[in-house]
């Protein structure tokens, strides 16, 4: 087995019971709803309609928004609870339908016998009409498993660990036996549940108690198998890394939380992050794939510990500052803003500036004749600019589109892994490009220049919550890293992920090793 | 009390409007003794199903009074009422997702009798309505013939020993030949277990030949109530004497052929 492949079965038992458990709690509380509520409803047309009419809006809401949307409507609060809810609410239009349509679809003639011979209201139900609508409901019932255990997926983005790590992360390393992984394992457990259901539901049918009983013990095991990895305390081996004497005991039996954006570089950082926590002795607890401002909120709400961001990104979207300012005033007022109106600990940068900057192939800008921002204006129409779906709503991409005159210009969002490839392909003209992704020397392109010094910039800073700020032992370790890595460094590790396929661990383990012999130099 | 002379059904000036002011049934009374058949015949609309389903409060009277044994129906609980008194529908109404035996069984089950005594019951029942209880009772609505599932119908509704049996168009959906051979055995049914019923139905021919008692409904009132042989010799009026014509033709047709 390659060590791929190995890798990602390690991760297995906590994605899967992360999943499975997150999933199954959405369904049986979306059961527990939809079901006695589609009773109630069942026999008043008028209810019926409005709570369907309800949960269809909320089915409308594609699930990445709708997960997304419950971070802020539970004031910030990541991981488990917000993808819960989403997960939940999704679960509830199948289930309520189907039992309204069932209930609505029993025979009148049935109906009316069992009221003629003399059953109460609830013999009626409970013996006649939900039997008869059984099937009906079953079948909303797998829907909303399909459909809940597929959108379990994309809780990766709020912070919850489901298989959509596999997707999420191997997407933006490119890392496609990992996407495959975590495709195949979300679709094998969805088809799985779904056929136990059937079979309970045949079971059920045909008054069958042995299938019953054996299905739902195979379904209690799956699911306690698959949920038991959380429950049980399983110790991670250190991955390496240098150990630094005398720090090793001070964080002993403290669990930090490492959040981390959905790209590559974050990757690499935070499993640099963990390296250093765990060798001091901390147990770590990743977050990864976070959306940009979903990672803020998480870390001034004390959900994640410390992850890092960039300055220029919290000017223009945390601070809202209009115009940028030059790079160390930029640091310094940032740092005071976050400590007097959140109590975050700026750390200290890292060393090295991943800036947004706007990249061309070379042959192209030369056949152009291109080498600034500056010179696209009389160009643009006809060309098309490629970015992550985040940019193009960014200050960063509206002022530079304004001040440079590129309204004309088509923009294509794309996932940040295939921008590279697209502009060196020549499907796009242009793509706005982190200016530490190693694919900017490996493809050949170029960085527009950018005179009117529109775009801020970006210089990683390690950004601690109120909580952890006040962790002596926890800012110390951290410390360590302040300044550390320079731009060749985090690119190279970068390109290490992205063109060598190594795991982010791998790379993070070079940075480290990178930085100790760098330190023996000085 | 002296139920012994008092009539099991007593209908007393009933009426029923529906919301929007149509009048289903105007100002009915009826009475049935022990062991009685009566028979509500008429056209469809005529609101004799109506008069049916207000008998064990299917439908809610909206004025005059019901007495079942001497007791208004009215202070009575309208499910306990309901298990005293059999019912049985146009098609069988049987549950589609039960066996033969869980339907007979049902209602002495609900009404807590111990397992094994309903189960006997189910056997006497089914027995009675001539289906053989080992071969019949395992199997389920839809593997039965349509008079099958009417005789478990019937087999039903006698299960809980009611005094009285409504019955909506119990044979309207069966061929002649089941529905005569049903007939007959239903008349069989009642001379041996002695309860009253009512029967609604459309077909004269049939009201002639099953009932004691017929009343012929018109615009939810009583045109005319007698026995068969009083209708048949003094129709009260031409809508009478109209739906007798047709049982009148079919019998001088069959008479003819006979010679």
């Amino acid at each position: 087995m390659n060590a791929n492949l190995a890798e990602r079965f390690a991760e297995l038992p906590h994605l899967l019971s992360g999943h499975v458990l997150l999933s199954m709690s959405a369904i049986l509380v979306g059961l527990a709803i939809s079901l006695p509520l589609g009773i109630h409803a069942a026999g008043r047309p008028r209810l019926a309609g409005v709570v369907l009419n309800a949960a269809s809006v909320v089915q409308t809401i594609p699930g990445l928004a709708l997960l997304a949307l419950m971070v802020p409507l539970l004031g910030g609060t990541i991981g488990y609870a917000p993808a819960f809810l989403a997960l939940m609410l999704y679960s509830i239009l199948p289930i309520l339908r189907n039992t309204i349509v069932g209930l609505q679809g029993v025979d009148p003639v049935v109906r009316e016998a069992a009221r003629g011979i003399g059953m109460t209201p609830g013999q009626r139900l409970r013996q006649v009409e939900l039997p008869l609508a059984l099937p009906v409901i079953v079948a909303g019932l797998r829907t909303a498993v399909v459909w809940v255990v597929g959108a379990a997926t994309l809780a990766t983005p709020v912070g919850a660990s489901s298989l959509g790590n596999y997707i999420f992360a191997g997407l933006q390393t490119r890392n496609w036996l990992s996407v495959l992984f975590g495709c195949l394992f979300a679709a094998g457990l969805a088809i799985i549940l779904d056929q136990m259901i059937r079979l309970l539901e045949v079971a059920a049918r045909d008054r069958r108690r042995g299938l019953a009983m054996g299905v739902g013990v195979s379904l209690a095991m799956l699911i306690m198998v698959s949920v038991a990895p959380r429950f049980i305390a399983f110790e991670r081996a250190g991955e390496g890394g240098p150990v630094i004497a005398g720090d090793a005991a001070d964080l002993a039996d403290e669990t930090i939380i490492v959040g981390a954006k959905a790209f590559t570089e974050q990757y690499i950082l935070g499993a640099l992050l963990e390296t250093r926590l765990e060798a001091a002795g901390a147990r770590v607890d990743r977050r990864d794939n976070l959306g940009s401002t979903i990672a803020f909120d998480a870390l001034r709400t004390g959900e994640i510990d410390v992850y890092i961001d960039y300055s220029g990104t919290i000017w223009a979207t945390v601070m809202n500052r209009p115009e940028p300012i030059h790079r160390h005033a930029m640091l310094a007022e940032m740092t005071g803003w976050l400590w007097a109106e959140h109590g975050i600990l700026a750390l200290g940068g890292l060393g090295f500036e991943n800036a947004y900057g706007f990249a061309m192939a070379r042959d192209r800008a030369e056949t152009l004749g291109v080498t600034s921002l500056a010179d696209l204006a009389p160009l643009a129409a006809g060309m098309s600019v490629g970015g992550d779906a985040e940019v193009f709503t960014r200050p960063e991409w509206v002022m530079t589109r304004d001040r440079y005159g590129l309204g004309v210009m088509q923009t294509r969002a794309m996932d940040a892994a295939f921008m590279y490839g697209a502009v060196r392909d020549g499907q796009v003209d242009m793509i706005s490009a982190y200016t530490t992704d190693g694919r900017i020397a490996a493809f050949d392109l170029v960085v527009l220049e950018d005179p009117a010094a529109v775009l801020p910039p970006y210089d990683a800073v390690i950004l601690l919550s109120p909580e952890a700020a006040a962790n002596p032992a926890l800012v110390a370790v951290l410390a360590d890293l302040v300044g550390a890595i320079d731009d060749a460094m985090m690119r190279e590790a970068n390109r290490q992920v992205d063109l060598d396929r190594r795991t982010p661990d791998q790379a993070a383990q070079w940075l480290a090793n990178e930085m100790e012999a760098g330190g023996a130099d000085r | 009390m002296s139920s012994g002379t008092s009539p099991v059904l007593d209908i007393r000036a009933v009426r029923k409007t529906y919301d929007g002011g149509v009048e289903a049934v105007r100002d009915v009374s009826l009475e049935l003794d022990a062991g009685q058949l009566l028979v509500l015949a008429g056209a469809s609309g005529c609101g004799k199903t109506t008069l049916l389903k207000m008998i064990n409060r299917l439908e809610e009277p909206s004025g005059g009074s019901i007495l079942f044994k001497g007791e208004d129906i009215a202070t009575l609980d309208g499910v306990a009422l309901r298990r005293r008194i059999g019912w049985v529908m146009q098609g069988d109404g049987l549950f589609p997702h039960m066996s033969v035996r869980r339907n007979v069984g049902l209602i002495p089950r609900l009404s807590g009798q111990d397992p094994a005594r309903a189960e006997l019951r189910v056997r006497e029942m089914l027995d009675l309505v001539r289906l053989n209880p080992s071969e019949y009772g395992d199997r389920m609505p839809d593997e039965l013939s349509g008079g099958q599932r009417q005789r478990v119908g019937f087999a039903r509704a006698l299960a809980g020993s009611p005094e009285l049996v409504l019955m909506d168009e119990p044979f309207s959906a069966l061929d002649p030949i089941t529905r005569d051979a049903l007939q007959q055995d239903f008349k069989i049914l009642q001379a041996e277990l002695g309860f009253a019923a009512v029967m609604v139905t459309h077909d004269m021919a049939e009201a002639l030949i099953m009932a004691q008692e017929v009343a012929v409904m018109r615009e939810g009132q009583i045109v005319q109530q007698g026995t068969p042989q009083a209708l048949m010799s003094q129709p009260t009026d031409d809508y009478v004497s109209g739906l007798l014509e047709t049982p009148r033709r079919q019998m001088r047709a069959i008479a003819e052929l006979a010679g």
